[in-house]
């Protein structure tokens, strides 16, 4: 499904990434980790098309279609999704017209009728149960108050309300109690599908206890530069980045991240 | 040498329309009298450095647009209504009660008695040496509306007063209103000043408001007037005891585009909020000018404005506060925030504070921004349009301002010209 062939990245001049291979199959759930500053949130941002990254080289594909050259909201109409490390608030627009404003537009782009406001309603107050967030959380601004783990909670409604193909989890896991990640856990889990792709950058394995990986791929410096099952994550755990001889907190390029 | 000051354009000072009682024909040729010498505003006037080079007053302009007998725009509202044309009311055109509590009279219909004491009462709200133009309104009105509300009188809906100009040929228009809201009484006044032609015309407005102790009075002011009109409208209001006055002030910028909103709170526990929301586009001007008078002690105001300027408009906001040196336990606070859609655009905001008491609340701040390029790549990352996006984050800006709007019909009105301002901002994305 997803395709990424040597993938170059920079910001402000910075190369912050330096050569990304990844395939992933539709069904599947990657997870990348890596210390901070290897370059995780960067890759997310750059598959959504934050155009604050410039692409230098390299190419990536989403079902055979090239990606790098749509718009962003051409990408989300095609199913790309990112769950932001960092949901940003919006006041003044509130997060039941947000979220059915992009519902429509990808209603619309698949041709199908958009919702009217009570038929959305009724969705979205359905949804809003699945991720435990207060269906008031509707009517406030986007993300507007919200408490961290209420972001991270509230991102992943939209993706259970959008129904994406490719769902980008960029550091869902951070900043969650224990209660609550498990909530986001379970709204992952329900997202996986056959035909469906995830890719989850986290920080930390323990998210990878409650979604477990077909595969996981270590980042450093730029680069992929292990990859395996399951098992890469409980040996991260274990023995930390070190014995991957890479340098733990990569500071000169954490402010990427 | 100091030049000779540029004066009104004489034609100006020929007032049109005697159909007046005998006293407000007095008042006009008095207040007609101090403006054979009165300097034009400039550049170095202060509280015009920015709009006097917008005023252009011609000798042809100065002619009073014809009264043609036109009914205006059919304007359905949910209560009563008053439609001016071109400055004159029209009294077929317009519904409203006859209450022996709340009197609502065009000038021309009152007694002597009556007009000599509307004459001792108009220009009593307004300082005339900061609104310099409101005078030239009290020489020039050939028509106005005067409504007094009895002690503990309310209006039980709205009094929407349609000013419209349906100009075939250049000229001015003077409407004037008067509201005397006696205690504890009530009323929603909307006033929408719109436009049917495109000639340049000038609109010259004053509408004063006088709340005696407890008067309660929401204002809604809609400066909707047509792409060649000049708009140079004053407002002023005194508040007694206790009184409560709203405002939503909301405006669509054009040639030049001047409101003047005097609050003079004079009475202890008076208490004021004034919104108000100005859209400029292409090379359109729009200037607010507020001032509030704590002149009592234990009053509140709370003031709200928020400009949005894309292509090469230009708004302004000059927010004046003089807290009296009696005013202890003042609460006041006055925010101006501004959204600059383009480059090209420019936003001018002064908050001006004057406090002579020593125990008061008084905050105020100004922000200049644009749109925030997070919240853009956020919503367009969920697959909404650019364009969209753009305009959800605009009248996010806004939203608040116009959700306080307490008239349903008039916060429709409003999107529908935020609409189509829209359409021509974001056209391009």
């Amino acid at each position: 499904m997803l395709s990424i062939k040597n993938l170059h990245a920079s910001v402000e001049g910075k190369e912050i990434l330096k050569g990304i291979n990844l395939e992933i199959k539709a069904g599947e759930v990657h997870a990348i980790m890596g210390p901070n500053g290897s370059g995780k949130s960067t890759l997310s941002q750059v598959l959504a098309g934050n155009d604050a990254f410039e692409v230098t080289s390299g190419e990536v594909t989403l079902n055979g279609e090239n990606l790098l050259e749509k718009e962003t909201e051409e990408r989300a109409r095609e199913g790309v999704f990112l769950a932001f490390q960092y949901p940003v608030e919006i006041p003044g627009v509130s997060n039941l017209q947000f979220m059915r404003t992009a519902v429509n537009a990808m209603r619309h782009h698949k041709g199908e009728p958009e919702m009217n406001a009570a038929e959305f309603m009724k969705l979205a107050r359905e949804v809003s149960k699945q991720v435990d967030l207060d269906p008031a959380f509707l009517k406030r601004g986007v993300n507007e108050g919200f408490s961290g783990g209420e972001k991270k909670r509230n991102e992943i409604m939209q993706a259970l309300l959008l129904q994406p193909k490719l769902a980008i989890l960029d550091e869902t896991d951070s900043g969650l109690d224990i209660d609550a990640l498990k909530v986001v856990s379970d709204g992952v889990n329900a997202l996986r599908a056959q035909d469906r792709a995830i890719l989850m950058v986290t920080h930390y394995q323990r998210l990878l206890d409650h979604i477990v990986p077909d595969y996981v791929h270590v980042l450093a410096d730029g680069k992929i530069v292990k990859s395996g099952g399951r098992e890469l994550a409980l040996e991260l755990e274990e023995r930390g980045y070190g014995w991957l001889g890479i340098k733990e907190d990569a500071t000169e390029a954490s402010s990427a991240n | 040498m100091k030049p000779a000051p540029t004066l009104l354009p004489t034609a100006f000072l020929h007032p049109a329309g005697q159909a007046l009682p005998e006293p407000l024909l007095a008042l006009r040729k008095q207040r007609g009298a101090a403006l054979v010498d009165m300097p034009l505003p400039t550049r170095k006037t202060e509280n015009w450095k920015y709009s006097s080079k917008h005023l252009k007053l011609t000798d042809e302009m100065a002619i009073s647009l014809p009264i043609d007998g036109k009914a205006g725009s059919a304007l359905a509202v949910p209560g009563y209504k008053v439609v001016f044309i071109n400055g004159v009311m029209i009294p077929e055109a317009s519904e409203y009660p006859d209450l022996n509590n709340i009197l609502i009279q065009r000038f021309g219909d009152l007694s002597d008695a009556e007009a000599s004491e509307l004459a001792g009462q108009l220009d009593s709200t307004l300082d005339k040496n900061t609104v310099q133009l409101a005078g030239l309104n009290s020489a020039r009105f050939e028509d106005g509306l005067v409504i007094r509300l009895k002690a503990g009188a309310v209006l039980d809906q709205p009094l929407f007063i349609i000013h419209e100009i349906t100009a075939g040929a250049s000229g001015s228009a003077f409407p004037r209103i008067f509201v005397d809201a006696g205690t504890n009484s009530q009323i929603t006044l909307v006033e929408e000043y719109i436009s049917s032609g495109q000639d340049a015309v000038m609109v010259n407005t004053v509408t004063e408001f006088n709340l005696a102790e407890g008067a309660n009075v929401t204002s809604i002011r809609l400066c909707m007037d047509g792409e060649n009109v000049q708009h140079v409208g004053a407002t002023g209001v005194r508040q007694q005891r206790s009184s409560r006055f709203e405002s939503h002030c909301v405006g669509f910028g054009g040639p030049l585009r001047r409101h003047d909103l005097q609050v003079s709170l004079e009475g202890e526990g008076a208490e004021c909020k004034l919104n108000g929301v100005v859209v400029t586009q292409g090379t359109q001007h729009y200037d607010n000018h507020t001032n509030i008078e704590h002149v009592a002690a234990h009053c509140d105001s709370e003031e709200t404005y928020r400009n949005i300027a894309t292509d090469k408009s230009h708004a302004v906001f000059n927010g004046r506060i003089h807290i009296h040196q009696d005013a202890q336990k003042s609460n006041a606070n006055m925010n101006n925030n501004n959204l600059l859609l383009s480059t090209g655009a420019e936003i001018d905001t002064k908050p001006e504070l004057e406090i002579y008491a020593d125990d008061v609340k008084c905050a105020h701040g100004a922000t200049i921004g644009q749109l925030d390029e997070e919240s853009l790549f956020y919503l367009v990352s969920r697959g909404i349009g650019r364009r969209e996006a753009n305009v959800l984050l605009t009248m996010a800006f806004i939203n608040e301002l116009v959700a306080q709007i307490p008239l349903e019909v008039v916060r429709d009105t409003v999107q529908v010209r935020l609409n189509h301002f829209f359409d021509q901002s974001f056209q391009g994305i």
